[in-house]
């Protein structure tokens, strides 16, 4: 069954009509065209497809479009601010935290999350953040090496 | 060699960008315009065979525009064994075997149509293990075996369901168990585990019948392999089929060959020019992609008093699964250096690739190299503990090194093994090994050294465009599989053209345009690719030069070339930039064009009676890693403290990227050594087909990891690299296990050293110890 939906999408309103059955996932990826968020298992299991639901981290193949009456979503594609990169996109280019990428927009995602709430995390705290999101390339290391890079970069800019 | 500029330095990756921002297309993102939707009935049984389809159901379900069944495609393919139907042919092998497929207008049309194709089977014997499948009186999993087609160094066993039979035949080991002081024999298992790269597997089709050409989407990681599979099978001419490279979210070797791309083409010939995608959601990849060997492997070593190595038998099951894939060479590439990389002067191995009712095993980062490692490193150590000697002077008495004739015949060069082992076992503090720290905890370290070949001989070729603004287009088949290829051949084409890394661009890969490359597999492209990739750089630059030289009124030799110019040696200032040059000699449109290819010549063949080749590899990659443990005595849990792992890779054309490389690789060798495993029944069936129920390490179970870079640096390859893509995960289990067993001083023989086996292993020894 259609319904109308009305929803904020990386700072747009946004009103389509969608099953209500319909993931947040195939949504986003097969009705809007934006293939950025990831699909890993449709299970809840990998992390990847990580979006952000109302500034909490989500996985969008756990979501039904019918929850999304009235809610904020951002996906990858609006994590850059203007043509600029957020901090932890930044981090992750330099610190190579992605190697095939697949699970990278998930984890910026979840990082994100992490950093909006706490912008001075132990590694600990990264660690456990991420542990529901997985990666098979890069052994973690260097990624999370990446979210202390950019909580490092955020706090210094939050100084100033 | 003049000095280097980019070559050897820590380069970001220049694919991060479109990475981290979402805007790049992997083949699972991809869509066509005017797209079907394919979906697959898999089997449901093991072994069976097929009394009757019913497809007239889903053809009647409306949006449904084409259903095929074995019957539609009668094709086989198969890299070295022409075993497998497109869709399955009279009988299934295993359970998650494609045996129908629907194409509709949308995915839920497709899904439901295929819950209405009606398969009745009649079962027959199912054979889960490798060893049980080759006994006599088991029957033949594939009847029509002998009369498959097939390359030309298959040796089969003595029975049907033994697919390959590799032999090696070195001087002679009763004689050199008779002349030992201590003989050693033990069985090892390796289980089942899968790549589970993150993207899950999916192709597109399209097929022309005007022009009859068939066009095939797919992050596959050898394209032009899979071109020639697609084209044999069919009967079609290449030029009539075009491979086209999304990007790959991974593959660890599970994206070669073909597996979606047979079904998505059987759809296409049926969709009136449509093109169809097929994509299988996580639990079809588990169940009917691909899967590493599990393997049974028999060691038998004899050794001197003073550590000698003098004998060394090893027998090998690998469970090859339903169909041959790339058994035959995991089994003869995997087999062939399995008793490690020492001189040992009397050597026996019998690899056998075994047909079993289970998912297809076939290429995995490693290829081979861990199972073997798993047996013979543990009993190394097992060797060094009855002998009383420390495991790092067993193993220096008996390493190769410089010169040394290889067992198998072949002089070796370029090895870096003794440096990676004293670099690893040094970086976790070898001499001290504290036992026990913490009450219920006891510690340990272990450590293991592989050497691994890389598939020979093989062919890469590329080519390079400097157009008029100097900008530079590298043309290279190597698939960016994540591994950073895109990053390291950009490096080497900025390096002999001396521009600026930003000035460089992959093109993208279309088997249309790009030249030939064997595959993106074997640790091969750095050193394959890197050459040729050299070459043709090297090439457009003479011709550069040579334009350049009436402009500049000098001759080629007094010319230099740096940041992008070229100019006089002795008058740096009479400069012209690359795209000057290129613009004056050929026009505002002008492209100058370089190209290289690069074929490492083998020697002679491999002996199919011996083993024996003087070239087995175009190179030899060497690593040890060493292990802290600590393992809690009441639960059986692991916790590994750090992790070294030395690799000699000949030249760090990018050290950040080998670093990710070693790094990425130890995590997935943890993962196989502590908990993965594919669970599956008697009756065939995968019973962990998820990321809930099959364990991947996550954030929260790595180590302090220690990655040391070694440069042994090899005559042939490119500044003297070597390959690093599958060594990082092949010597870790048998690290573990190493470091395991001097912490509790029970040596496990079965992966994964999952808590319960461990626990058991303890209660059982402790049994032992109080009768």
């Amino acid at each position: 069954m259609n319904q109308k939906i009305q929803f904020t999408l990386n700072g747009k309103s946004t009103t389509m009509e969608a099953p209500t059955h319909r993931l947040l996932l195939d949504l986003l990826r097969d009705e809007i065209g934006l293939t950025g968020t990831k699909e890993g298992c449709g299970t809840g299991d990998c992390g990847a497809c990580t979006v952000l639901m109302n500034g909490k981290p989500v996985n969008s193949c756990l979501v039904l479009s019918g929850e999304l009456e009235g809610a904020s979503i951002v996906t990858i594609e609006g994590l850059k601010i203007g043509p600029e990169l957020d901090a932890v996109q930044n981090a992750f280019v330099r610190d190579g935290g992605a190697q095939c990428g697949y699970c990278t927009p998930g984890m910026l995602m979840m990082s994100k999350a992490l950093l909006d709430e706490n912008s001075n995390p132990t590694e600990d705290d990264i660690r456990f953040a991420l542990s529901g999101n997985l990666c098979r390339c890069t052994g973690y290391a260097k990624i999370i090496q990446a979210v202390q890079d950019a909580a490092a970069m955020i706090r210094s800019k939050n100084v100033q | 060699m003049a000095e280097l500029t980019v070559v050897g330095k820590p380069v970001t990756r220049v694919d991060a960008n479109e990475k981290v921002t979402g805007e790049a297309i992997y083949g699972y993102d991809l869509v066509l315009p005017n797209m079907l939707y394919g979906k697959t009935l898999f089997s449901t049984k093991a072994h069976a065979r097929i009394k009757r389809i019913s497809t007239e159901k889903a053809k009647a379900f409306p949006g449904v525009v084409a259903v095929v069944t074995g019957a539609d495609v009668p094709w086989t393919h198969g890299e070295s064994i022409k075993d497998k139907p497109f869709l399955a042919q009279g009988k299934v092998r295993f359970i998650g075997e494609p045996v129908a497929a629907v194409a509709a207008e949308d995915e839920d049309i497709a899904q439901a149509a295929v819950k209405l194709i009606e398969v009745e089977y009649e079962d027959l014997p199912v054979y889960v293990d490798p060893e049980e499948a080759c006994k006599s009186g088991a029957v033949a999993i594939h009847e029509d075996f002998p009369k498959y087609r097939k390359v030309d160094f298959i040796v089969p066993g003595a029975h049907a369901n033994i697919a390959e039979h590799f032999k090696l035949r070195t001087g002679d080991v009763a004689q050199g168990f008779k002349e030992s002081d201590l003989v050693l024999e033990e069985k090892y298992f390796v289980p089942m585990i899968q790549h589970a790269a993150m993207e899950p597997h999916s192709a597109h089709a399209q097929f022309d019948k005007e022009t009859g050409r068939l066009t095939i989407w797919v992050a596959n990681d050898a394209p032009f392999r899979a071109l020639h599979e697609i084209a044999e099978a069919l009967g079609m001419p290449k030029e009539k089929i075009r491979f086209i490279n999304p990007l790959q979210g991974g593959g660890f070797g599970s994206k070669g060959g073909l597996k979606v791309e047979p079904i998505a083409v059987a759809l296409a010939f049926h969709t009136n020019g449509r093109p169809v995608r097929v994509k299988f959601n996580r639990e079809e990849t588990f169940i009917s992609t691909l899967t590493r060997h599990e393997a049974v492997v028999y060691s038998k070593t004899g050794v001197k008093k003073d550590g000698t190595l003098m004998a060394r038998e090893m027998t090998i099951y690998w469970g090859a699964g339903a169909y041959a894939e790339k058994s035959p060479t995991v089994c003869i590439r995997g087999s062939l250096p399995a008793p490690g990389p020492y001189r040992i002067p009397h050597v026996k191995v019998d690899g056998y690739a075994v047909y079993t009712n289970k998912p297809v095993a076939g290429s995995y980062r490693g290829y081979g190299i861990p199972q073997g490692a798993w047996a013979g490193e543990q009993q190394m150590d097992e060797i060094a503990k009855r002998l009383d000697m420390d495991a790092v002077e067993i193993r220096l008495k008996n390493i190769f090194v410089e010169g040394d004739i290889s067992y198998w015949g072949e002089q070796l060069h370029a090895v870096g093994l003794k440096e990676t082992l004293t670099k690893a076992t040094e970086a976790i503090e070898w001499g001290n090994k504290p036992h026990q720290i913490k009450p219920g905890v006891k510690n340990g370290k272990g450590f293991a050294c592989i050497q691994k070949p890389t598939r020979s001989p093989t062919t890469s070729a590329a080519g390079v465009m400097v157009n008029t603004k100097g900008d530079i287009t590298v043309l290279a088949g190597t698939v960016e599989i994540g591994q950073g290829c895109n990053t390291i051949l950009s490096q080497v084409a900025a390096e002999e053209l001396k521009v600026p890394m930003a000035k460089v661009q992959m093109h993208p890969l279309d088997t249309d345009v790009i030249p030939y490359d064997a595959s993106t597999t074997s640790s091969r492209s750095t050193y394959h690719m890197g050459n040729a990739v050299r070459r043709a750089s090297i090439h457009a630059r003479e011709q550069i030069m040579e334009a350049a030289s009436p402009m500049l009124e000098a001759k080629t030799q007094d010319l230099d070339c740096v940041d992008g110019k070229v100019f006089l040696k002795d008058q740096p200032q009479m400069a012209l930039t690359l795209g000057e040059v290129v613009r004056r000699k050929f026009g505002p449109e002008g492209v100058v064009r370089g190209d290289g290819s690069y074929t490492y010549e083998i020697g002679k063949d491999l002996d199919l009676e011996t083993g024996h080749s003087d070239h087995a590899s175009a190179f030899y990659m060497y690593a040890t890693q060493a292990a802290e443990v600590e393992v809690d005595e009441d639960s059986g849990r692991i916790r590994i403290l750090r992790m070294s792992a030395a690799h000699d890779v000949g030249k760090a054309i990018n050290p950040l990227n080998c670093v990710a490389q070693i790094e990425g690789g130890v995590v997935m060798g943890i993962g196989s050594a502590l908990h993965e495993e594919m669970v599956i029944d008697q009756t065939g069936k995968v019973r962990n087909p998820s990321f809930l129920d099959y364990h991947l390490v996550t954030s929260l179970d790595t180590p302090e990891l220690i990655s040391i870079i070694v440069e042994c640096a090899e005559p042939e390859g490119p500044y003297g690299a070597k390959g690093l893509g599958e060594p990082g995960l092949a010597p870790t289990p048998a690290a573990i296990g190493n470091a395991v067993a001097d912490a509790l001083g029970i040596r496990i023989y079965d992966l994964p050293l999952k808590p319960e086996n461990v626990y058991w292993a303890i209660q059982n020894k402790k049994k032992k110890d109080a009768a």
